[in-house]
């Protein structure tokens, strides 16, 4: 297919012997670590059969493990949402001494182990942890309990919409927002009208990242989960309990649900990197228009 | 600490935005992880040294750092591959795969974890070939590091593409006009230029597998003193409900976790300075 | 080394950049690609570089074919619009890198290569700047250094592309001034492209003007502007008066004005345009016999520093005319708006309106003007 090339377009470009290799190196490394673990999965899922899949999906702790991961999303993306735009808002729209440490903080729990963020709420709620007697003398369980499994996740998921919405908001400035002041909007009007549909992209992707990573963690939730079937099992849990009981096609049955799922993510993502370049194109072309 | 504006604004909402910010990162991220190092403080010096440089500790901190390491050398040089070609060069199925990239940030880890197993095992499609030539990867150091390959590939890709997607092809062009053969250019005018993210996306990478622990526990073995990380171990002395000895461990890993940050920081900061022109 | 281009074409899609192009450029001579963003004028000097491919058509070097040498083997040096310095290398490294890529037998030693580079640092008067990354220095600094790193290979032919074009105008006079000093220094072959006629004007010994992919004309910079040979170049070079009009039998009428136009002997009642230059109209007090003259109110008077543009509405059909007078001039007799006048092109260029064009400009005499 690049057979008739030119000793000029070799100035700027590599030979095509060059180039066949290293598409070729690109593609084999994908394929050994990337696109044959995802094919496993599927395959062993689905190796017992399918009355094995459906049977593992239909099971009523896999589905308790569903409701308790969706219910985990449903409080840890809102919580982190909220969070992600007042930083965003404080850091990338005002001039204040000390940003820089807000932000690196603001990434503290991207550099956590996962079993570390499970162990410091160990350390807090436990049995021997600062809050555990009281907790214990007014019966409020948060270890082992979905409570701690909830705050695990917001802990890890922490970061996700916050990072992508401040380099966001610092690029796009706050001349829009002046603008809105200036012809006499108030603050919560500038924030709904101009703000928002601005970062609607941005927001969006943040919150899919959320989504994925509150679904699927994995070490912080175990450690503070207790692994009560039925009652404090995740999905990924419920995928662990199972594989090491040897039931591997429920397993990955299990975890195909889960893969389904990052893909559905990843489709999202290139949906919304899409607009936003479509978006991007537009306002690029109007630009050359005048 | 003290959060003051530099200068007055006339947008709204700063105290509030920044006092919700600081509140619940203070609830959620810095009380509970100063709990681990006030929970340290219940040891002495000695105490926690013993704990932490016991031969079980000192052969997980060797595997976890060094597995760690080759598997982000690996996917840095993966990764400046994958990023060349994904950027300049086209093929069928380019977009999907550009897409699939980044499976490993949106994969569980514990499913990365049984998948790599399957297939690496000497009973998998690829660990059945390597077994004929007598090599094993699952239960043994090197499933530690695909699994580590795995979960990190996405950071070298993503932070070369878009300095690759950025470079002024006019600077290649002035190269060969002047004489330069085409790996010239590479080695003395491109490769520069993407240092300093190759040099962060292996940081990114390095640091999230010292972290890993789902998908490592399944591929790993967790053989004591030959296939167990250290995040494993410290679940372990939870389990065995030895807090003081988990939090002695956790203490020393999130002391080099902050220095990598820091560094990740200090990286980006030198970046944007250099390419502020 | 003299560069021989012949029947030159390249397409890009349905877009066609360069349409069989001819043109010869003589060793030692600084030529300028003079015309409009997209005319095709860059994509030729990419071609000669070896950037860029032809579809057709060759490009000698003295004589020899050069299709199949690449770039790096073409001893061109390319300077950028936008410099393309090594923004990780100083300035030295930038000037020194054509000689440290070199095959390590043409290779020269380290210190020929310091002494090399400090010569052409002397050369463009910026050898106190060596030690400087490119992102200290100023758009000017920048432009010369990108210069200096092109000489440093001792091209045989110097490639400029826009070489002022991302430069404010008080740097831009001073550095074509300084190119054509140095171009007279050493004597290189050197094509640059322009879209700023007054750059052209001003700096090349010869301008090619270019329009959609084509050659408009080829001159001296006084032949291209008093003699344009298309209506294009006419219009592309300076300001410009239009009068429309018919062309019959050797005559050319335009409104009140007509003209003898010997070489339309065969037009019948063709559609004609006619070009005049502001500062080749004379402004009459009183109308002239034979139809020589247009009569129009001086709408507006700008005084430019020592020139005087006076703006006209002429009174048969409202349409506008500029012309232009040295102050002394318009001193002699100070028209004020709303003034009459009857003005007098002294010099005019037909061309009918199908694409034929005469060989001369039409000469109306030395009319006595205001």
């Amino acid at each position: 297919m690049m057979a008739t090339i030119s000793p000029i377009e070799r100035a700027v470009s590599e030979p095509p012997r060059i180039r066949r290799l290293l598409i070729g190196l690109a593609l084999v490394f994908l394929t050994l670590f990337l696109f044959l673990p995802l094919a496993a999965v599927f395959y062993e899922a689905l190796r017992k059969g399918l009355g094995v899949y459906f049977a593992a999906i239909v099971d009523p702790d896999a589905l308790a493990a569903i409701r308790l991961t969706l219910l985990c999303a449903v409080i840890a993306v809102p919580l982190n949402l909220v969070f992600g735009i007042a930083a965003a808002w404080a850091v990338a729209k005002f001039e204040f001494h000390g940003k820089s440490v807000l932000i690196t903080l603001i990434d503290l729990p991207f550099a956590v182990s996962p079993v570390i963020a499970g162990l410091i709420y160990v350390l807090l709620f436990g049995a021997q942890g600062w809050l555990g007697p009281w907790l214990a003398a007014h019966d409020i369980k948060i270890l082992f309990a979905v409570p701690g499994i909830v705050l695990a996740t917001v802990f890890v998921t922490f970061p996700f919409i916050a990072r992508e919405l401040i380099p966001l908001m610092q690029e796009q400035g706050i001349q829009e927002e002046e603008a809105a002041l200036v012809l006499g909007a108030s603050g919560w009007q500038t924030f709904w009208r101009i703000t928002l549909p601005n970062i609607k992209w941005g927001l969006l992707y943040g919150v899919v990242l959320c989504t994925a990573r509150a679904m699927g963690e994995f070490g912080a939730v175990s450690v503070v989960s207790g692994h009560i079937r039925g009652a404090t099992n995740t999905l990924p849990l419920q995928v662990e309990i199972l594989y090491n009981e040897y039931q591997f096609a429920a397993a990955f049955a299990v975890a195909s649900l889960l893969t389904v799922l990052a893909l559905v993510m990843l489709a999202v993502k290139s949906l919304i990197e899409w607009q936003a370049r479509q978006t991007r194109r537009a306002a690029l072309a109007m630009k050359g228009e005048f | 600490m003290q959060f003051r504006l530099k200068q007055r604004s006339v947008l709204p909402g700063f105290n509030l935005a920044l006092g919700y910010t600081l509140l619940y990162m203070g609830l959620i991220v810095l009380i509970p992880l100063s709990a681990a190092f006030i929970k340290t403080t219940d040891l002495s010096w000695t105490e926690f040294w013993a704990i932490v440089t016991t031969p079980r500790v000192l052969a997980s901190y060797q595997l976890t750092f060094g597995a760690s390491f080759i598997a982000a050398m690996i996917n840095t040089s993966a990764g400046l591959i994958i990023a060349w070609v994904l950027v300049r060069y086209s093929f069928p199925g380019k977009r999907l795969v550009d897409a699939m990239v980044d499976l490993p940030f949106a994969l569980p880890t514990a499913v990365a974890g049984i998948a790599l197993t399957a297939l690496y095992a000497g009973n998998g499609w690829i660990g059945g070939v390597l077994a004929l030539i007598g090599i094993k990867i699952a239960f043994t150091p090197l499933g530690v590091i695909v699994a580590l390959v795995f979960i990190s590939m996405p950071f070298v890709i993503r932070t070369v593409q878009p300095v690759l997607e950025d470079l002024e092809a006019e600077v290649e062009e002035a190269a060969a006009c002047l004489g330069a053969t085409r790996w010239q250019t590479f080695r003395w005018i491109i490769f520069p230029a993407l240092r300093p993210a190759l040099l962060t996306g292996f940081t990114l990478a390095f640091a999230r597998c010292i972290g890993e622990y789902g998908s490592v526990i399944f591929i790993a073995g967790n053989l004591p003193m030959v296939s167990e990380i250290t995040p494993l171990l410290i679940v372990t002395k939870l389990e065995q409900y030895d807090y003081r000895g988990a939090t002695a461990i956790a203490v020393v890993m999130l002391v080099i976790s902050f220095m990598l940050l820091l560094l990740i920081n200090l990286l980006q900061w030198w970046s944007r300075r250099r390419h502020a022109a | 080394m003299s560069i021989a281009i012949r029947a030159l074409s390249k397409r890009f899609g349905p877009f066609t950049a360069l349409d069989n192009i001819d043109l010869d450029i003589q060793a030692g001579e600084l030529v300028a690609l003079l015309g409009p963003s997209g005319c095709g004028k860059t994509t030729l000097l990419r071609i000669i570089a070896g950037l860029e491919n032809a579809d057709a058509g060759q490009i000698q070097f003295n004589g020899e074919e050069t299709a199949h040498r690449p770039v790096r083997e073409r001893k061109v040096g390319f300077v950028f619009q936008h410099y393309a310095l090594f923004q990780h290398m100083t300035v030295f490294e930038n000037v020194a890198f054509g000689l440290r890529v070199r095959p390590r037998a043409r290779r020269p030693g380290e210190a020929q290569i310091r002494a090399k580079v400090e010569e052409l640092l002397g050369l463009i008067q910026l050898d106190w700047l060596a030690d400087r990354y490119p992102s200290q220095l100023s758009g000017g600094q920048r432009q010369r250094i990108a210069l200096a790193r092109a000489l440093a290979v001792e091209p045989q032919v110097l490639l400029l592309d826009e070489p002022f074009g991302a430069l404010d105008t008080k740097v831009r006079k001073e550095l074509r001034r300084w190119l054509r000093r140095l171009h007279d220094e050493l004597h290189m072959t050197s094509v640059f492209v322009t879209h700023d006629q007054e750059e052209a004007l001003e700096v090349a010994d010869r301008i090619v003007v270019m329009n959609c992919g084509q050659i408009e004309q080829i001159g001296s910079p006084q032949e291209v502007y008093d003699a344009p040979a298309t209506p294009f170049v006419y219009q592309f070079l300076g300001h410009i008066n239009l009068f429309h009009g018919r062309a019959h039998s050797g005559w050319v009428r335009l409104g009140e004005l007509r003209v003898q136009t010997p070489e339309y002997q065969n037009a019948e009642s063709a559609s004609a345009t006619a070009y005049v230059r502001p500062h080749d109209i004379d402004l009459l007090r009183e109308p002239e016999d034979g139809d020589t003259t247009i009569a129009a109110i001086v709408s507006r008077v700008h005084i430019l520093g020592s020139l005087v543009r006076l703006e006209l509405r002429q009174q048969a059909d409202d349409e506008l005319a500029e012309v232009e007078m040295t102050r002394d001039r318009y001193a002699a007799d100070p028209l004020q708006v709303g003034d009459v006048v009857f003005a007098k092109p002294r010099q005019l260029r037909v061309f009918l309106n199908d694409g034929h064009s005469p060989e001369l400009p039409v000469w109306l005499g030395d009319g006595d003007g205001i």
